[in-house]
């Protein structure tokens, strides 16, 4: 017996040479069901550690929404189950794992039963400094047999903005307290030294300290289990089966690979910003070959840069093994062997693979976008091969607010809302997407109850509405957002802040004809005579109402001053009593032409105020009577027949709109923003310099787009 | 056991005629034979005599006509050439400034100065076929190039 790292360099060398995680699956074979229980008391190992977790966790993100996972892993550190939760999450802990073993932990810092090791340095493992992860060995005997770890989303890190998710990073040194793999706990107590170092370094130092002590808790019970199940199982059975486990899991998705999605190769692209500077480029190639591995080639990525949405590897990783376990794995088991049935290309340098760790990573909207790319090239496969039900059009890009200061009990607060887990979903090809109901980077989602949110924040709803007109049009139309309207109370120092979307563009793209959703959005009204009318009982804002351009919170208050619309993220600023925050927090895409949508489907959202008469006459055309909301099937008719000779009489033929294009290019005629972003990609992604110059038929040497003539 | 769905039930699941619950059934298992039976049901709909090869996408497909040659064609007729190139660049297209008011109604709208929507529709039937959302500048995306052999 080696050790941990010999073992491991062993197995990565072994899975290099052979492909194989483990050469069979002998014990599957011989007896499934006895290999299939022990698989099924791990798991249930996982899953009651999170609820107990849940259960007794301070943090209203993991009390609330369930923001946290647990796993199991083998003494490598590859997952073996893993509960429910924040999927991404099952590759970064092994990343952790991998990382001690590699800096050689066992050696030079020592592992035994009782430790515990934190961690929420992303460029380990994990997304941002909120991430913050608990491992601890599991021995058996003397012989270290694996890893329980655990993980939950903190949300105060003591960064330069309150809530741990600071819009204004520019580098690392802006997101907070890090601790990289850490020793907490020896002996199954927690270390006070350490304990000392968060309260007088972050905001709100008990969620961050209780939190640990529930994923101790967790990762404990964890460890006895495994324990208890070896004594049953015996080690060398278990020690066979972990490893079938993942090979298992790796020959699965292999399998469904091919079954599910058709042989091509698919492209989409979408983009995400850091603010109104910058636009960042997040382009995908997909491609099913029969007999080989998924290849999801990330290449044309933006270059990192000095803002928030920077990723780091192990996070895009995990971004992508979340999106294709919810969307293509997710009736075969969910660990190690996952990330091993797929190939991967995130090209150095680039925003989801920074050259040194000085990157910020504090928001990743990036890992969004890759996920929204994904979401139309496993769409796309998946029409193709006749399972349109299972299709999901890109999904949303959520958006939320995060504020500190004092709250309304007198105490230093820092903390976010996770009201946008509930954000629109992404239509299939038979049927619309669910309003306010999912967020990607946890699919368990749940807004959480406004009354306990107003325990913890001095913020106050007026209102909280699904957001008409919000999800993308088309024949099967996106899950509308969430729109929400607060006040300011019972505090006298307060900024608030948002992160996400909120950028003066889409995040999102429509498929087959579909439109993408609309933007996110926030509307700041300051200095309002909110208290004079809630006194005097008169009619108070709610929502946007009717108007998008003129909405509740500018019509129904006197205000000195309102910020409306998307300049992207928000550092934090201050606000006083009976301000107003209002916020829509991500939507989805639309799949199929709009004209297409059933009639009736569309009198059905009017009805329900999910889509406006205007939207109904003018994208969807049909024709509804305001007063019985029955439809005109012959008007509805005529409306489209007139739709569809707009649109021929409209388009140019492509060829001419290209020359025209392509003339625009030439002459530098193309917004510095999006010319910014082609320039950068142009210098260090040869693909998509290989593709732009053969698209726009440029001469071999053309490198840039040039300076606008004047 | 492999599931199997009849070919009523798939024809009823494509045109949308299924409840949630039903389709939320169907969405847990992977059917057998589900390439073949829905190509059967396209096929029955359109009444082409040339074989559709794909469904590669709403209102696309690729057939395979009597040369051995195979193209993209429109649910209406109309043909966009070989299915190797992007049937992109036979289709009209239409550069929509998303605040011209007509889609998106006031701050809902995406700054043109950062990205347009580029509408593609069919020459033959006018149908909206695609929209990209992307910058001013960006080559046409080639969505999908099936490996049919």
């Amino acid at each position: 017996m080696g050790s941990i790292k010999d073992n491991l360099l062993a197995k990565e060398e072994s899975i290099e040479t052979h492909g194989y995680y483990n050469k069979d699956l002998r014990l599957k074979e011989q007896d499934p069901i006895k290999f299939e229980i022990l698989y099924t008391k791990a798991l249930q190992a996982v899953i009651n550690a999170r609820e107990i977790a849940v259960a007794i966790s301070a943090s209203p993100v993991v009390r609330e929404i369930g923001e946290c996972i647990f796993g199991l892993y083998t003494p490598e550190g590859d997952a073996i189950t893993l509960s429910i939760g924040v999927l991404i999450h099952v590759h970064t802990m092994s990343r952790m794992i991998k990382w001690m073993i590699m800096n050689d932990y066992e050696e030079k810092v020592g592992l035994k039963e009782g430790d515990y090791f934190f961690n929420n340095d992303p460029y380990i493992g994990g997304a941002h400094a909120p991430d913050q992860m608990i491992v601890t060995p599991i021995f058996y005997g003397d012989e270290l047999v694996g890893w329980a770890g655990g993980l939950s989303h903190v949300p105060e890190t003591g960064a330069v903005e309150p809530g741990g998710l600071p819009a204004s990073a520019t580098s690392r040194f802006h997101e907070g307290l890090f601790m990289p793999c850490t020793r907490i706990a020896e002996h199954d107590e927690i270390k006070k030294d350490l304990e000392i170092l968060v309260e007088r370094s972050v905001r709100t130092p008990e969620w961050w300290l209780l939190d640990n002590r529930a994923k101790i808790t967790g990762t404990r019970m964890i460890r006895e289990r495994v324990k208890e199940i070896i004594g049953e199982y015996g080690e060398e059975y278990y020690k066979e089966a972990i490893s079938e486990y993942v090979e298992d899991t790796r020959r699965a998705t292999i399998e469904k690979t091919h079954k599910v999605l058709f042989p091509g190769r698919y492209r989409a692209v979408d983009f995400m910003g850091a603010g109104t500077r910058t636009l960042i480029h997040c382009p995908l190639e997909m491609e099913i070959k029969k007999g080989e591995k998924m290849f999801l080639n990330f290449d044309g990525l933006s270059s990192a840069g000095k803002h928030p949405h920077n990723m780091t590897r192990p996070c895009a990783e995990g971004f992508v093994n979340c999106m294709v376990v919810q969307h293509l794995f997710y009736n075969t088991r969910y660990n190690g062997g996952t990330v091993y049935g797929m190939n991967l290309n995130l090209p150095d340098g680039t925003i989801c693979n920074p050259p040194n760790i000085f990157y910020s990573t504090a928001i990743l909207g990036t890992g969004l976008a890759l996920s929204f790319a994904m979401n139309d090239c496993i769409s796309r496969a998946y029409y193709a091969m006749g399972y349109r039900e299972l299709m999901m059009a890109p999904n949303a890009q959520t958006s939320g607010l995060y504020c500190g200061g004092i709250d309304h009990y007198g105490r230093n607060f820092g903390a976010f809302n996770m009201e946008m887990s509930c954000c629109g979903m992404g239509p299939s090809g038979v049927m619309d997407g669910l309003d306010t109901a999912y967020a990607q980077w946890n699919p368990e989602a749940d807004m959480g109850d406004a009354e306990v949110w107003e325990q913890i924040l001095p913020l106050i709803w007026l209102g909280r509405y699904i957001h008409p007109d919000s999800g993308g049009f088309g024949k099967y139309r996106g899950g509308n957002e969430i729109e929400s309207l607060y006040f300011v109370e019972n505090t006298d120092s307060l900024e608030v802040g948002s992160f996400g979307g909120k950028l003066p563009f889409f995040t999102t793209h429509g498929i087959m004809g579909g439109y993408p959703g609309s933007k996110t959005y926030r509307n700041v009204t300051e200095k309002t005579n909110l208290a004079e009318l809630i006194q005097q009982r008169k009619d108070l804002p709610h929502r946007e109402g009717e108007d998008p351009a003129n909405p509740e919170m500018k019509c129904l208050v006197k205000y000195r001053s309102i910020q409306m619309g998307s300049e992207g993220m928000y550092r934090a600023r201050p606000l006083s009593r009976y301000d107003l925050y209002y916020q829509t927090n991500g939507n989805c895409s639309g799949f199929g032409d709009p004209i297409d949508r059933d009639p009736q489907l569309v009198a059905k959202d009017m009805l329900n105020r999910l889509t406006s008469n205007e939207t109904a006459r003018d994208v969807y055309c049909v024709h509804v009577d305001l007063q019985t909301f029955q439809v005109d099937e012959e008007k509805t008719q005529k409306l489209r027949e007139k739709r569809r000779e707009e649109r021929k009489r409209l388009g140019i033929p492509a060829r001419e709109y290209i020359q025209k294009t392509k003339e625009r290019i030439l002459r530098g005629d193309i917004p510095p923003i999006p010319k910014a972003m082609y320039n950068d990609v142009l210098s260090i992604s040869k693909k998509f310099r290989d593709e732009f110059k053969d698209f726009w038929r440029l001469t071999e040497d053309f490198k840039q787009i040039p300076t606008r003539e004047v | 056991m492999a599931t199997e769905y009849s070919k009523e039930l798939i024809s009823d699941l494509l045109i949308g005629r299924l409840p949630s619950e039903k389709v939320r059934e169907i969405q847990k298992y992977t059917d057998e034979g589900r390439f073949e039976k829905v190509l059967e049901i396209e096929q029955e709909r359109l009444g082409w005599a040339e074989k559709i090869l794909l469904c590669l996408q709403e209102h696309l497909y690729v057939v395979e006509k009597g040369n051995r040659e195979r193209v993209v064609r429109c649910s209406c007729g109309h043909e966009f050439g070989d299915y190797h190139i992007n049937w992109k660049l036979n289709a009209l297209v239409y550069e929509r400034n998303p605040q011209d008011g007509e889609v998106y109604k006031g701050p809902k709208a995406a700054d043109p100065n950062y990205m347009i929507l580029r509408e593609f529709y069919c020459p033959g039937c006018g149908t909206q076929l695609e929209v990209e959302a992307v910058p001013p500048g960006y080559p046409f995306v080639f969505n999908f190039l099936p490996y049919l052999d």
